[in-house]
């Protein structure tokens, strides 16, 4: 599948052949793609544990749903627990930072030596944001989600359907063993779709001009129809939602599923 | 109660609700609200009370009680155990009573069918 027809079809699968299972290649491949995302210093801040639902233990199982959360965690059969690993800016970025350095990817041209990283960048920049409980945070918040973000789109052009959301991280600190600097961000339900992969239409988003600026905020960004025309071809831009057919398909859905059908 | 359960506020919510966001018909509301009646004596609640149960009211809303949602959900598995007919059927049944608490503001999530 193209780039761009995988970031258009990337929507939100809420129902999963629960009977046909993943192949493990697949989920190697939804992990590499995560592996290679963007991440600051180049350090490790997205963790992941991956689970097939049914060696779970029905306890553990339990204990790892929420209302929210409850149909998908049955359904799906393969749950991504991804993490982030609050320690992993000032661990590992001085020694990626000068390994860099040695590649030829931060270079004198920008700035960078091993002198600067030893004795500037790592003491005030680096210690500095992992010191700040809400800096360290949304740093690794965002650089783990660069990698969560590239996994959904791998798994959808893998041809299969999945979903991010919450679950509980005591439970999961208990059940899987995590080390004390991870800290819980989404569970990636992955499977086969039982809905079809439109799953009703693509989601409304705010038109550009509203959600981004140009120059000075105020000022709307302008896209034009030239672009939209092309999008739509390329299939990034799709039939929104709802499809007309969805209420009916939800129906034959649940019914087949045994979920409440209305 | 299966005379009047249609005059409680709960149910004339559940039933607006099937109707309009689930683009339904009228023709089944008799058996829904029948088959409503009967779980209500099973947990000898009417309608109103089993709500009142899930739900609180706080500042600004709602809150689920989640001793109440727990109780009502094994309350349902119950049912559907007990209920007359096969696999589908009994599911059918307490998926009912699911959609009358989900239409009330309960959130609830069902185990598919194995």
């Amino acid at each position: 599948m193209e780039f761009k027809e995988v970031v258009g079809r990337r929507r939100s699968i809420r129902y999963f052949l629960p009977w046909k299972p993943v192949p493990r290649a697949k989920i190697q491949i939804i992990l590499e793609a995560a592996r290679l995302a963007s991440r600051a210093g180049n350090a490790d801040f997205a963790r992941a544990i991956v689970v097939e639902r049914d060696k779970l233990a029905k306890a553990d199982l339990q204990t790892l749903t929420l209302p929210v959360n409850a149909g998908m965690i049955e359904m799906a059969p393969v749950h991504i627990y991804w993490w982030g690993d609050l320690a992993a800016f000032r661990r590992d970025m001085p020694s990626r930072a000068r390994q860099q350095v040695d590649m030829g990817v931060l270079n004198i041209s920008h700035g960078w030596t091993h002198k600067f990283i030893n004795e500037v960048a790592y003491p005030q920049v680096v210690q500095a944001f992992s010191s700040d409980p809400v800096l360290n945070a949304k740093v690794t918040g965002c650089e783990s989600g660069l990698a969560i973000s590239q996994a959904l789109l791998a798994t959808v052009d893998e041809g299969l359907g999945t979903m991010l959301c919450t679950y509980p991280e005591e439970s999961a600190r208990r059940v899987f063993g995590v080390p004390d600097s991870w800290t819980a961000l989404w569970v990636q339900f992955v499977g086969y779709p039982a809905e079809g992969w439109e799953a009703g239409g693509q989601r409304p988003r705010p038109p550009l001009g509203e959600l981004y600026h140009e120059g000075r905020y105020g000022t709307p960004f302008r896209g034009s129809e030239a672009v939209v025309a092309q999008l739509q071809a390329e299939k990034m831009l799709q039939d929104p939602a709802p499809l007309p057919w969805r209420r009916e398909e939800v129906r034959a859905v649940s019914r087949m599923l045994g979920l409440p059908e209305e | 109660m299966s005379a009047n359960i249609n005059e409680h506020q709960t149910v004339q919510t559940w039933i607006a609700g099937v109707h309009e966001q689930s683009g339904v018909s009228p023709e089944n509301d008799a058996k829904r609200l029948q088959v409503l009646a009967e779980f209500c004596a099973l947990v000898e609640k009417d309608p109103d009370q089993m709500i009142d149960e899930c739900l609180r009211d706080v500042e600004g809303g709602k809150k689920i009680r989640v001793k109440g949602r727990r109780f009502y959900a094994e309350k349902i598995a119950e049912f559907e155990q007990q209920a007359e007919g096969g696999p589908g059927e009994k599911r059918q049944k307490a998926n009912y009573i699911r959609s009358f608490l989900i239409h009330n503001g309960v959130l609830l999530q069902t185990s598919p069918l194995s």
